[in-house]
């Protein structure tokens, strides 16, 4: 075992340092940059039951202090994935979590049947999709929707269950805590913040303009995603993996002391894809430099 | 070998009224094929901006490019001797066909189809290159060019390059054509290609995060097998098979 193992119950990291849905597509478009092997997990983009195209619009845009996304999810579907990606990452070696999304509870249910029969050891969901049934609401900002999602898929799974928490609400506790009665083993916290970007160009005497509404990442949101995890630590049992905007050690340190037993980098793998693998060789480093035990004597200090 | 390369700048110099030439070097060699691009980390920026390769000699790597935003002011900015991050070279690059080519370029479109030129002469294969820009001043210097047309008239022919397509069609009987510019001149130029029933490979370009096939930021649609599907600009393409891309308006 390792200075920086993480051992959740029935799901194990060789580190903390995971890289977020939808910005690490299956892993081994990576390999042209890193050893994905050395991370502690990645986590897939969204799976559905049926493969998505996605959005037609303009998808993507930069901002400030990030990018804003309106992907639509597009993903290869479940069956596709069990039978090339899932091949792909084992022989790699890469630890995975499958992120799993759904448009109706059915669906989720489905999907998490599939995961449970091909012994996919850990599932991520993603419950920013509208709930096709109850208004198009999303299940993850109604407490009594995702209880009822996560209930549903508890049921027919029996791996390593996360909920990745959206911030786009009023009380990310009431919802964390919903996500845990439900049976959930961890939620993950922060997914993107809603937002809209328009640029303005004046051509000829009009304005043109470009518009791209979605899903807003990176360093801007780090943030609220710390003040999110700090609330969740406050009120939950089960363990909480931080995303939002990491792109240094410090952010890293910085999440841990906050409450993130774990962590996703999501759009630094843009900016820089070698950032996942760089964050392991930096941690390891700082733990055996200042002389802790290990990663949970460090996190243990961060947090006193 | 790994994609991640620091990039030493050789050459810096304004090659035009609005374009810059950049010439860069790595530790070791980069070998780009016509059509590929690399992208380049553009200091706090959060997106890498990608770049068409425009020369690439004993692998050292020219691009041309216009400051169009914050990416291009910070590269315009860059001195002899900095060091950049570039990652690539990515993206499929030109298939190139030993068969009679016309090349098609339009403004700062006309960079990849320089240095497809600068293959095909390498390999002793016929062609023709014709390049469109708004007006004299915008003549990349040094760039050799076949058949030269200006918005203005003010260098060569008059107006746009697909005013004299189907003269150039017509007289030189190409068997595949090359192009990247506008969408609205790869649009026509596949149109074309497609009425005389020639081959037509088109470069594609589109606002991207990854660069690698990840995000899905960059898609197009794409008839394969009677089918409309999403093919990523950076790593199904950049370059198209013209007749099979689902131009829209």
């Amino acid at each position: 075992m390792g200075k920086l193992d993480v051992k959740f119950n029935g799901f194990e990291l060789k580190n903390p340092i995971m890289t977020a849905s939808g910005t690490y597509g299956y892993a081994s478009e990576f390999n042209e940059f890193i050893d994905v092997s050395k991370l502690g997990a990645i986590v897939t983009k969204a799976i559905s039951l049926f493969p998505r195209a996605g959005n037609k619009h303009l998808r993507i845009t930069e901002t400030k202090a990030g990018m804003i996304n309106s992907i639509g999810l597009e993903n290869v579907g479940i069956e596709k994935f069990l039978e090339t990606k899932v091949k792909e990452l084992n022989s790699n070696n890469i630890n995975f979590v499958m992120n799993l999304a759904g448009s109706t509870l059915d669906e989720y249910v489905q999907v998490a049947k599939f995961c449970n029969k091909n012994n996919i050891k850990a599932i991520e969901l993603n419950v920013s999709c509208p709930n096709v049934k109850s208004g198009c609401l999303e299940f993850g900002t109604d407490e009594k929707s995702l209880y009822e999602l996560v209930c549903a898929v508890r049921n027919e799974y029996k791996g390593f269950l996360i909920i990745k928490l959206t911030p786009n609400v009023t009380s990310i506790e009431a919802l964390g805590l919903a996500a845990q009665k439900a049976g959930a083993d961890a939620v993950s916290a922060i997914n993107t913040l809603k937002g809209t970007s328009i640029k303005i160009d004046l051509v000829n005497g009009k304005f043109k303009k470009t518009i791209v509404q979605g899903g807003y990442s990176g360093i801007g949101i780090k943030p609220v995603a710390i003040g999110a995890i700090c609330r969740l630590y406050k009120v939950l049992d089960i363990p909480i993996i931080g995303i939002g905007g990491i792109e240094t050690l410090e952010d890293v340190l910085e999440f841990l002391a906050a409450g993130a037993e774990a962590v996703q980098i999501g759009t630094a793998n843009f900016t820089h894809p070698e950032t996942a693998e760089k964050l392991v060789f930096e941690l390891e480093e700082y733990i055996n430099k200042n002389g802790f035990k290990d990663l949970d004597e460090l996190k243990k200090k961060l947090r006193e | 070998m790994k994609k991640i390369h620091k990039a030493k700048v050789n050459k810096i110099e304004k090659v035009s009224a609005s374009s810059y030439f950049i010439e860069i070097e790595c530790k070791n060699k980069v070998e780009v094929k016509a059509g590929q691009f690399i992208s380049i980390y553009c200091d706090g920026l959060t997106l890498r901006r990608p770049f068409s390769v425009y020369a690439n000699e004993n692998g050292k790597i020219g691009i041309l490019f216009k400051e169009r935003g914050k990416g291009t002011k910070y590269i315009k900015s860059l001195n002899v001797g900095d060091f950049i991050d570039i990652a690539g070279p990515f993206g499929n690059g030109f298939d190139i066909k030993n068969k009679k080519a016309l090349l098609i370029g339009a403004g700062i479109g006309t960079a990849p189809i320089a240095y497809l030129k600068s293959k095909l002469d390498e390999q002793n294969i016929e062609n023709y290159y014709v390049a469109g820009f708004l007006n004299k001043d915008e003549i990349p210097q040094g760039m050799i060019i076949d058949k030269t047309c200006t918005d203005d008239g003010s260098y060569g022919e008059k107006g746009s390059v697909l005013n004299y397509l189907g003269v150039l069609i017509n007289e030189l009987s190409p068997e595949v054509i090359y192009a990247c510019g506008p969408h609205i001149v790869l649009k026509m130029v596949s149109e074309f290609a497609q009425n005389y029933g020639i081959e037509v490979q088109v470069a594609m370009e589109k606002v991207m995060a990854c660069g690698i096939g990840v995000c899905r930021g960059c898609v197009i649609d794409v008839k394969k097998d009677g089918k409309i599907i999403n093919q990523t600009v950076c790593k199904d393409g950049p370059v198209f098979n013209g007749n099979e891309v689902v131009w829209g308006n």
